[in-house]
């Protein structure tokens, strides 16, 4: 596979990943504190 | 399904495309830069406070104390360290700096209580809030405390550099996602300080004025969100400072990043409930900004399923449907093989091998 294909694949899947985790973070508000910065 | 299709679209290119186009115009007409005294002209440096909540950072923390003692600030430097109930060892990795720092132990109650706690023990009029992990540049703080000269400025955040913004980082996975994702938003961020302010500040690196702050609520999932825009709220601005800068690596791979996101946009929920007020046109200075950044980022997710589902629908009804439905397709199918190949990297033996030294020396100037 091409680097520039590989590329934008990982762009394509943060930019999911991101979204996904928008609508996780909806419904784990609760558990939020859990996770330290 | 057609309206719901250009619905939907409409606002994930307005989020994505229109608003930062917006904000380039809107900031060329009406950007209002920070009234910043040059350094020399300063006579009274304001004692600084930089705050560190810390769980469990033992290790980190004597590296990251030294960073802080080598900045070049000309007043006086006050570190308070929190440790939230940490086993670690913390109170003697801390205790080698003796007088340099001030040490306080709390029972675990999480970040925020740690924070306030630092918060009511510091001193000084400025607050810089800082984490364990990261590094400043060695003159963050005095660029920080710059901008306070204008007395509309309430905060400022710096910036954050990551490791994936210059190289691709050999212990991440996801630098390449990750870092333009970052420089996407440090251009909004950039854009919003001129017009008027930022939609809250970088956690790693931002100060305060300290009769902005008021107490968090122990549950504040995002601290550096909820108190700069309390701070806007108030009629103040939370500028961005890009010459500030700290340091971090990117996430280890796609979990750890995955875990980040979601605490920040859970945060970005919470915050609507704890502060109502940000959806309030007239009582929010930064309403459209916010809307369009943040509550847009919130409503993406949704319009995007809409806008796959509607033009699967209507993808028989004409070449155009046909063709953004077939995109669409190719789009998750690529998001889908940067997953398998996140996947196969995290798997692998030289992923594991992360080392957690934090290049400082990353500058602009490197890039």
């Amino acid at each position: 596979m091409s680097r520039q294909v590989t590329r934008c694949a990982r762009v394509a899947y943060t930019f999911v990943m991101m979204n996904v985790a928008a609508v996780v973070g909806l419904f784990s508000i609760h558990r939020g504190r859990e996770v330290w910065r | 399904m057609e309206t719901l299709f250009w619905i939907s679209a409409l606002v994930v290119a307005y989020v994505y495309a229109g608003y930062p186009a917006l904000l380039a115009i809107w900031a060329r007409l009406a950007g209002r830069p920070v009234r910043r005294r040059p350094s020399f002209e300063r006579r009274n440096w304001p004692v600084v406070s930089v705050i560190i909540a810390a769980h469990n950072e033992g290790a980190r923390l004597p590296g990251r104390i030294a960073n802080l003692l080598n900045q070049s600030y000309p007043g006086t430097l006050e570190i308070v360290v929190i440790s939230d109930g940490s086993t670690d060892g913390t109170a003697a990795a801390v205790g080698q700096f003796e007088d340099a720092v001030r040490y306080i132990e709390l029972p675990r109650g999480g970040k925020p209580l740690a924070l306030n706690a630092g918060v009511a023990a510091a001193t000084g009029s400025i607050l810089v809030f800082a984490d364990a992990r990261q590094r400043f540049s060695p003159d963050a703080i005095l660029y920080l405390v710059s901008n306070f000269d204008d007395p509309d400025v309430g905060g400022v955040t710096g910036e954050l550099i990551l490791d994936c913004e210059h190289d691709d980082p050999a212990d991440s996975t996801m630098g390449d996602g990750v870092g333009l994702y970052w420089t996407y938003e440090k251009w909004l961020r950039r854009h919003e300080s001129l017009i008027r302010s930022t939609l809250g500040a970088t956690g790693a690196i931002y100060a305060m004025r300290r009769e902005l702050w008021h107490p968090l609520p122990a549950r504040t999932l995002l601290d550096d969100v909820l108190a700069p825009m309390r701070a806007v709220l108030r009629g103040s601005r939370i500028v961005f400072d890009e010459r500030a800068r700290a340091f971090d690596r990117t996430s280890p791979d796609g979990s750890a990043e995955a875990r980040r996101k979601i605490r920040t946009l859970a945060g970005n929920y919470q915050i609507l409930a704890l502060e109502p007020r940000l959806l309030i046109p007239f009582a929010n200075p930064v309403w459209w900004q916010y809307l369009s950044h943040k509550v847009g980022r919130l409503l993406v997710p949704w319009t995007l399923v809409c806008a796959f589902i509607a033009s699967a629908a209507v993808a028989s009804e004409g070449w155009f449907y046909t063709a953004v439905f077939g995109l669409q397709l190719v789009f998750y199918g690529l998001a889908a093989v940067g997953g398998w190949i996140e996947s196969r990297e995290r798997q692998s033996p030289s992923a594991s091998g992360r080392h957690d030294e934090i290049p400082v020396v990353l500058g602009k100037e490197a890039r």
